[in-house]
């Protein structure tokens, strides 16, 4: 028997997982959304879309990502599902990556199930701009990176990464009010904003981050990412012998 | 060809830096063409041994290579035709899915991947489970699946770890059947279990475990014959089978019926006397299986 190498043999049943899981929900949470919107502003003036989809964009993005990246590699390491799948001739790097960047691609729809929602609501257009759909892009990548990052040593890597940016984003509102106000910015607060990834420059209703700050948001997001992929190839998935 | 090279595997727990000793200074080698069984009581390894060879934990000391590859290496880039202790699939596929599934990864082309699905799903009783999903299964229905998605595919390394867990006797039989069908000249089949008597039917080699050491090899060609087993001897009256047979124990109100330990040889050396002396026989079976004895004899229990 002649065997199927392709790496991409089992893309096919991975896209329909995330079909059926994580980009169903979004579909039906836009279009709820959707209604509830339609359901406030009634015959009142319709708001600017583009303004109304970036605010829905930004306040539903992490919670999106959380659902979309969130245990990618942990939750299958925890049931030992890894067992079955890696018998087989395929790399777990590899599977855990597919997987993951077939969740960016389902968080990157949010726009257009958001967008058409907002138009057949109020007639007045998608609000979809190049802009929004890079800067989700780049928020995946973020937010994503550090989700898949943290899937390959915890079950709870929704979890961990959800207090990581809870943490950042207040250590960083800090950092801004002590400026604005002319104090001094503790030490171990601006470091640990330099450290932690940026995820303040996230920012889906704005204009796409620039120059050493777009650097910076790559830089973090692909290293995540890099750096998850050599724990997938270098850390052995068992951690006892039944595990 | 496997070989072990005075592996080892120690946990060390991140908290209190305590140290377990799970495998130690493990030196084996399996041939093409073998089926070896491993052999211990619980906690004895076998898990962990099997987890190494399938480069699901490096080893803490030594080395395993296959074919000259690593562990890892090898399985990424051959495979290896697997059944986990517990077989764990998730719990909303349904049958036909997960093995189809399983197909995939195992690289069975697509034109051939129905077919070799359906004809694991006869071969193993699963056509009448095709609608449950795995959490309906019963245990033993569970553990055919898993046996199934270890069948699919061609591989060189087929570990089995243990294999007949739920089973039925029905099943169980018909499993022996199948092991002895994966036998190819190419092939090791390595099967990790608590039974004995299992292991003694379908492998050429029995590796023993305890406590994470390798007490012995049991070949059943050769060692084996010549060990001390028990026996179970039923005579008509009451012959005194002690005194040809040293050690021989009467058993306890069952009048005529002895339990000795003896080799082959020993045993109709001293059978030969009593006969000779009119003793008549009515009787005579091994009391535990030659495995066994080997097996007790090297955990010492």
């Amino acid at each position: 028997m002649t065997r199927d190498r392709s790496p991409l043999r089992y893309l096919g049943h991975q896209a329909r997982d995330v079909a059926r899981g994580p980009l169903a929900l979004f579909v039906v949470v836009s279009a709820g959304l959707a209604f509830i919107l339609w359901r406030v502003f009634g015959a009142r003036e319709a708001p600017d879309p583009a303004d109304l989809l970036g605010g829905l964009v930004a306040g539903t993005l992490l919670v999106a990502v959380l659902i979309a990246a969130g245990g990618v590699a942990g939750n299958d390491i925890k049931q030992g599902y890894y067992r079955a799948w890696f018998s087989k001739p395929i790399a777990p790097w590899w599977f855990y990556l597919q997987r993951w960047l077939l969740g960016g691609v389902a968080v990157l729809t949010i726009p257009l199930w958001l967008g058409t929602g907002l138009a057949l609501a109020f007639g007045a257009g998608t609000g979809i701009s190049a802009a929004l759909v890079g800067n989700v892009a780049l928020g995946y990548l973020l937010i994503g990176g550090a989700v898949l990052l943290a899937s390959t040593v915890s079950a709870r890597d929704w979890l961990v990464v959800f207090l990581v940016y809870f943490f950042q984003r207040r250590l960083e509102e800090v950092q801004q009010m002590l400026d604005g106000l002319g104090q001094d910015v503790p030490w171990a607060v601006d470091a640990l904003v330099r450290v932690l990834p940026p995820f303040h420059l996230v920012t889906p209703g704005a204009a796409l981050p620039e120059g050493g700050e777009l650097v910076r948001l790559l830089g973090y997001g692909l290293g995540m990412v890099a750096l998850a992929v050599v724990v997938l190839r270098s850390r052995p998935l068992g951690s006892g012998g039944r595990a | 060809m496997i070989r072990f090279e005075a592996a080892g595997k120690t946990y060390v727990s991140l908290l209190t830096r305590r140290r377990v000793e799970a495998l130690a200074d493990f030196t084996l080698e399996l041939q093409p063409g073998e089926v070896v069984g491993i052999a211990g009581p619980n906690g004895a390894g076998k898990s962990t041994l099997i987890s190494l060879l399938l480069g699901f934990l490096h080893p803490s000391a030594g080395r395993i290579t296959l074919d000259g590859l690593s562990p890892r290496d090898y399985v990424e880039s051959r495979g290896v035709g697997y059944l986990t202790e517990l077989v764990n699939l998730p719990s909303q596929w349904k049958v036909p899915d997960a093995l189809g599934r399983m197909a995939v990864l195992a690289g069975i082309p697509a034109s051939e991947r129905d077919g070799a699905v359906r004809e694991v799903m006869v071969r193993l009783g699963l056509e009448e489970h095709r609608a449950k999903r795995i959490k309906q299964l019963s245990k033993g229905n569970l553990q055919r699946v898993g046996l199934g998605q270890a069948l699919l595919g061609t591989f060189d390394l087929v570990v089995l770890d243990e294999p007949t867990h739920g089973l039925d006797p029905l099943w169980t039989q018909r499993f022996r059947d199948i092991v002895a069908e994966l036998r190819r000249p190419d092939r090791i089949i390595l099967i990790a279990s608590h039974n004995l008597d299992e292991l003694e039917q379908l492998s050429d080699r029995v590796a023993i475990l305890d406590h994470g050491r390798l007490q012995r090899v049991v070949d059943h060609g050769t060692t084996v014959t010549a060990d001390a087993v028990a026996w179970r001897l039923v005579f008509e009256g009451t012959p005194d089978v002690a005194a040809v047979l040293p050690g021989a124990l009467p058993v306890a109100g069952r009048e005529g019926t002895w339990r000795a330990m003896a080799s082959r040889a020993e045993l109709s050396r001293g059978l030969a006397t009593l006969l000779s002396a009119g003793a008549v026989l009515v009787e005579c079976v091994p009391e535990q299986g030659r495995l066994a004895s080997a097996f007790h004899e090297a955990v010492k229990r």
